[in-house]
C-alpha cells in the first residue's frame, strides 16, 4: 500500500485498493528521502541512474524462454524472494531503426505502465541495462496461451470454459477501452494464461489512446485474421469496436477450434468475410462505400442473423450465439461494445463459466510465452494455422 | 470503478502528484546533490589541469600541498550555484521555447505534443538539475519523444530538420536514454483537454434543451437544466447567445490550458479535471458554477435550509463536497492566474539572463557532451566500473575535453567582453558543438 513514486508494483502487490486517498503526500516524501538516502552512496551517479541501478538489482535472470528479432525473454526471480517468477523482456536496440527507442516498444511500456487489471498482463518494472537496452519486468504466466489450447487435439474444452475465457478477455478489454486505450492486436496467442488459469490479454505493441474526434490513426494494426472489415477497407478514424471485432473471431475460434475466417490476403480476407457474415451495403451500413479502399463485391450475400450463428456455433446456444452476433456486426456503430457485452445475459446463463481453477491446462507454457512475448505486434505465425482456410466451407449448411 | 479510481492507477498519479511541501522539498534535494556533484566535477576538471600543466614542465604535483588545498578552498567559494527557484526560472523558459519550437513546424505539431513534452521537460527536471543537464540539450529531445508517444509519427531526420538553426539528428537523440530514464519510463500524460471538450459538450448539449441529469439528480429533466443555464449571472464579457458564451469560455480555457497549465506547477498538485475546471472558473464564473451543480447540487447551506424547515429536504447532501471542489478549484485558478510569460515582461528577462550568466559558471563541465557520453555509456564493460574508472582515472570527461571546454570558455568570455550586449541572440553560449 505504501507506493513510493519511485518503487514500483512489484510482484507482491496486487491491484491497488481504492483507498489509495492519502498516497499524495506519502508519496512524494518516500522521493525526497530516497534522494537523501542514496546520494552519499555513489556521489558519481545521477540519481534517475541509482534508482534505476536499485531497480535492476532487485531481480535475478535465470533462463531463457525464447528469443526474437525484437526481444529476448527470460524467466527471471526476485532476488530477495527466490520462490516468486518474472518474465524479464529485453528489448533488443534495433540497428536499422535510428529513430531511436522503437514504437513498439514504447507503446508498450507507455500503456503497461498505466493499465492494473487482473486480465491484463502485469508491469512490475522498467529498467534499463549499461547497454542501454531496455528491460521490462512482466508477470510470469506459465501457462502458454489459448492459442496453444484451442490448437491441441488432446484438450477438450466445453462451453463453460469458453465462457470463463471469454469472460476474462472481455473484462480486460473493457478495462482497456474504459481508459481510452485501444488494443489493437487482440487474437488467442495474445492471451496468455497464468499459474491460477487466469487470462491475460499481453503484447502491448500496437496499441494507442483513442484519438480525439477528427484525428486519424493507422488503418495497419490487427492480425489479418482478426482484423474487422472497416479497417480492411482503410478506416482512419475508429473505436473500440475493432477490438470487439477481434474478441468476436476469438470467440468463434474458441467455439470451433479453427480460425473462423482465415484470409491469405487483405483481399482475400474481405471477400471471406463478406461471404460468412453478408456483404456490406450503405443500408445496412450506412457511409461504409466512402470508406478509403472501399472494393464493391460482385456478390451480394444478404446480412447473416441468428439462425446463420446458432447453425455455425451450436455448442454457444441461442444466447451465446447471439452475443457472437452482436460482436460480429459488420457496420461498427452497430457493433457491441466490450461493457454492452459485459452485461449480456449469456454470462448468467447456463452453463455457469468453469472456475479458473478448473479450466483445462497444458504443460510447457513457459516456453510459448518466451515465443509470445517476442513476436512483434501484427505478426501472423504462418505456420500455426498453414491449411486453416481450406478447412473451412461457408457454404455448407 | 469510478474515474477517481481509475485515475489513481495512473503514472500520472502514483509518480507525479505531490504536495506544494514534497514538491518542494524534492525539488531542493535534486539541487543539493546537483550543487554537490558541479562543485566535485569543476574541482577534478581544474585539478587535471593543473597536473597537466605541471607534468609539462615536469614538476611533481607533490611539491607544492599547501596551494594545492588553498587552490581548492577558494575555487569552492568562487562557484556560486542556482538556487532551486532560479532552476525552475530557467527551466520553464525552456518550457516557453518548446512552445514556440512546436509552433515552426509546417504544419505546427499538434497541442497535445507540444503539452506533453513541456511536462516531459518538467518531470525530467524534479530529479535532474539544469546544472547537470542543460535543458537547451534535453527539449529538442523532449518534444521528439512526445511526437513518438503522442503518435505523431514523424522520421528523426523530418525532426531534425525542422528545428531551426543546426540541430543534428545526433543532438536530438543522444539524451533520450536520460530522458526516459529521469521520466522513469512513464510516457502517459493525463491532459485537461479531454475533459474541457466533454465539459463544452455537456453544456452545448444543455443549451440545447439535450442536457443529461448526473445520475443521482434524476428528479432534473433537459428543461429544468436548460433553464438554470438561461438564468445564471451574465458572463465577464457580454456573448450574443448562450451558445455564443460557451464557445468563448471553451477557447478562452483551451488557451490557458496550453499556456499556464504547462507553465506552472498545476499538473504536479492537481488532477486533469481540477485543471480544467479551475481555468474554465477564471474564463466564466457562473458558468463553472451553474456546472458544478449540475454534479454536485446548488448552494443550498445547511443554515438556511434549517431556518425554513429544520426536517426539509432542501439541505444539498453534497454541500461539503462541493465547497471543498470549489476550495480547490480556487487554489488552482491563483496558480494559473499567477502565470505571466517571461518573454513578455522585462523584469523577468533580466531575472533570467542573471541566471543564465551564473549558470555559465557553475554547468558541470562533465555532462556537456552528451553524445559522447551516451556513445561512452554504450561501450562500457556490464559491470560496475563506470564509477570505479572514473575514481581512479579522474574525470569521466577526457582531458582533452576540458581543454578544450576551458579553451572555449576563455574565448567566450573574451567576445563577451567586445559584445555589447552580453548574450546576443543566445540566452547562453552553446558548448555542446565543437568548432
Amino acid at each position: 500500500m505504501a507506493a513510493s513514486p519511485f518503487a514500483s508494483r512489484s510482484p507482491s502487490l496486487t491491484i491497488s485498493s481504492p483507498n489509495t486517498l492519502r498516497l499524495r503526500a506519502s508519496t512524494a516524501q518516500n522521493a525526497s528521502q530516497t534522494s537523501v538516502a542514496r546520494r552519499p552512496q555513489n556521489a558519481d551517479q545521477e540519481l534517475t541512474e541509482q534508482l534505476n541501478d536499485e531497480v535492476r538489482q532487485k531481480y535475478v535472470k535465470d533462463k531463457r524462454l525464447g528469443e526474437g528479432t525484437y526481444a529476448v525473454v527470460y524467466l527471471g526471480h526476485l532476488k530477495n524472494d527466490p520462490s516468486s517468477s518474472v518474465a524479464i523482456k529485453k528489448i533488443k536496440v534495433n540497428a536499422e531503426y535510428k529513430d531511436g527507442l522503437a514504437m513498439d516498444a514504447i507503446r508498450e511500456v507507455k500503456y503497461l505502465q498505466e493499465l492494473s487489471h487482473p486480465n491484463i498482463i502485469a508491469l512490475h518494472d522498467v529498467f534499463s541495462s549499461k547497454d542501454q537496452n531496455l528491460s521490462l519486468v512482466l508477470e510470469y504466466l506459465p501457462r502458454g496461451d489459448l492459442e496453444m489450447l484451442i490448437k491441441d487435439v488432446n484438450i477438450h474444452y466445453g462451453v463453460a470454459d469458453v465462457k470463463a475465457w471469454m469472460g476474462m478477455l472481455a473484462r480486460g478489454v473493457w478495462f482497456c477501452h474504459e481508459n481510452f486505450v485501444l488494443h489493437r492486436d487482440i487474437k488467442p496467442n495474445n492471451l496468455l494464461i497464468g499459474s491460477d488459469g487466469e487470462v491475460k490479454l499481453a503484447d502491448f505493441g500496437l496499441a494507442r489512446s483513442f484519438a480525439d474526434p477528427n484525428y486519424n490513426m493507422t488503418h495497419q494494426v490487427i492480425t489479418r485474421w482478426y482484423r474487422p472489415l472497416e479497417l480492411l477497407y482503410g478506416a482512419r478514424q475508429y473505436s473500440g469496436a475493432v477490438d470487439v471485432w477481434s474478441m468476436g473471431m476469438v470467440f468463434a475460434e474458441l467455439l470451433i477450434r479453427i480460425p473462423f475466417v482465415a484470409g491469405n490476403t487483405d483481399l482475400d480476407q474481405i471477400s471471406k468475410i463478406c461471404e460468412a457474415f453478408g456483404t456490406p451495403t450503405e443500408e445496412n451500413w450506412p457511409g461504409v462505400t466512402q470508406l478509403p479502399n472501399y472494393i464493391p463485391s460482385d456478390r451480394n450475400v444478404p446480412l447473416q442473423g441468428r439462425e446463420f450463428f446458432l447453425r455455425q456455433f451450436p455448442i454457444a446456444g441461442p444466447v451465446g450465439a447471439e452475443l457472437l452476433m452482436s460482436m460480429c456486426a459488420l457496420d461498427p456503430r452497430k457493433r457491441t461494445t466490450a461493457l454492452q457485452a459485459l452485461r449480456h445475459s449469456w454470462w448468467t446463463t447456463e452453463p455457469k463459466p468453469t472456475k479458473k481453477e478448473d479450466l483445462p491446462r497444458k504443460a510447457g507454457g513457459d516456453k510459448k510465452m518466451g515465443d509470445d512475448l517476442t513476436r512483434r505486434g501484427g505478426e501472423l505465425d504462418d505456420s500455426t494455422f498453414k491449411n486453416a482456410a481450406r478447412q473451412l466451407d461457408f457454404g455448407a449448411k | 470503478m469510478i474515474e477517481d479510481d481509475i485515475y489513481r492507477t495512473s503514472s500520472q498519479f502514483r509518480l507525479w502528484s505531490y504536495t506544494e511541501t514534497s514538491l518542494q522539498s524534492l525539488r531542493a534535494n535534486t539541487n543539493a546533490a546537483a550543487i554537490e556533484r558541479v562543485r566535485t566535477a569543476l574541482r577534478r576538471a581544474r585539478e587535471a589541469q593543473q597536473s597537466t600543466a605541471s607534468s609539462a614542465v615536469g614538476t611533481p604535483i607533490t611539491s607544492q600541498p599547501g596551494s594545492e588545498s588553498e587552490g581548492r578552498g577558494n575555487e569552492e567559494k568562487e562557484i556560486d550555484c542556482l538556487t532551486p527557484e532560479e532552476e525552475l526560472v530557467f527551466v520553464r523558459y525552456y518550457c516557453e521555447q518548446l512552445l514556440e519550437l512546436g509552433e515552426t513546424y509546417k504544419p505546427p505539431l499538434p497541442t497535445l505534443v507540444r503539452a506533453t513534452a513541456i511536462q516531459y521537460l518538467r518531470r525530467f527536471y524534479l530529479s535532474n538539475s539544469p546544472m547537470t543537464y542543460n535543458p537547451k540539450q534535453i527539449m529538442a529531445c523532449a518534444l521528439f519523444v512526445a511526437t513518438k508517444t503522442e503518435n505523431y509519427y514523424m522520421s528523426l531526420r523530418q525532426f531534425a530538420d525542422g528545428i531551426p538553426g543546426n540541430t543534428t539528428t545526433e543532438d536530438v537523440l543522444a539524451p533520450e536514454f536520460l530522458l526516459m530514464q529521469g521520466l522513469r519510463f512513464t510516457f502517459d500524460i493525463r491532459h485537461p483537454f479531454r475533459g474541457l471538450e466533454g465539459g463544452a459538450m455537456e453544456l452545448t448539449a444543455i443549451a440545447q434543451g439535450n442536457g443529461q441529469p448526473a445520475p443521482h439528480m434524476v428528479h432534473q429533466t433537459p428543461e429544468d437544466l436548460r433553464q438554470g443555464l438561461m438564468s445564471i449571472a451574465p458572463p465577464p464579457v457580454p456573448s450574443s447567445s448562450i451558445t455564443d458564451r460557451i464557445g468563448r469560455a471553451h477557447g478562452t480555457t483551451r488557451e490557458m490550458l496550453k499556456s499556464a497549465a504547462q507553465m506552472t506547477d498545476v499538473y504536479f498538485l492537481y488532477t486533469p479535471s481540477q485543471i480544467w475546471l479551475s481555468a474554465f472558473l477564471l474564463a466564466d464564473r457562473p458558468l463553472t458554477e451553474f456546472y458544478l451543480d449540475t454534479k454536485l447540487g446548488g448552494p443550498l447551506t445547511s443554515t438556511t435550509a434549517s431556518t425554513e424547515d429544520p426536517n426539509n429536504n432542501l439541505q444539498n447532501p453534497l454541500y461539503d463536497l462541493r465547497t471543498k471542489v470549489l476550495a480547490i478549484l480556487n487554489d488552482c485558478a491563483a496558480l494559473l492566474q499567477s502565470y505571466m510569460p517571461l518573454s513578455s515582461d522585462p523584469a523577468q528577462m533580466k531575472n533570467l539572463k542573471r541566471i543564465a550568466k551564473k549558470l555559465y559558471h557553475c554547468q558541470n563541465p562533465e555532462k556537456v557532451n552528451l553524445a559522447a557520453i551516451q556513445k561512452r555509456g554504450s561501450q562500457l564493460p556490464p559491470s560496475g566500473a563506470a564509477s570505479s574508472a572514473a575514481a581512479d582515472s579522474g574525470p569521466v570527461t577526457s582531458e582533452s575535453e576540458s581543454d578544450r571546454l576551458a579553451k572555449k570558455r576563455k574565448l567566450d568570455r573574451e567576445q563577451k567582453t567586445r559584445n555589447a550586449d552580453p548574450f546576443g541572440p543566445e540566452l547562453v553560449p552553446d558548448r555542446t558543438k565543437g568548432h
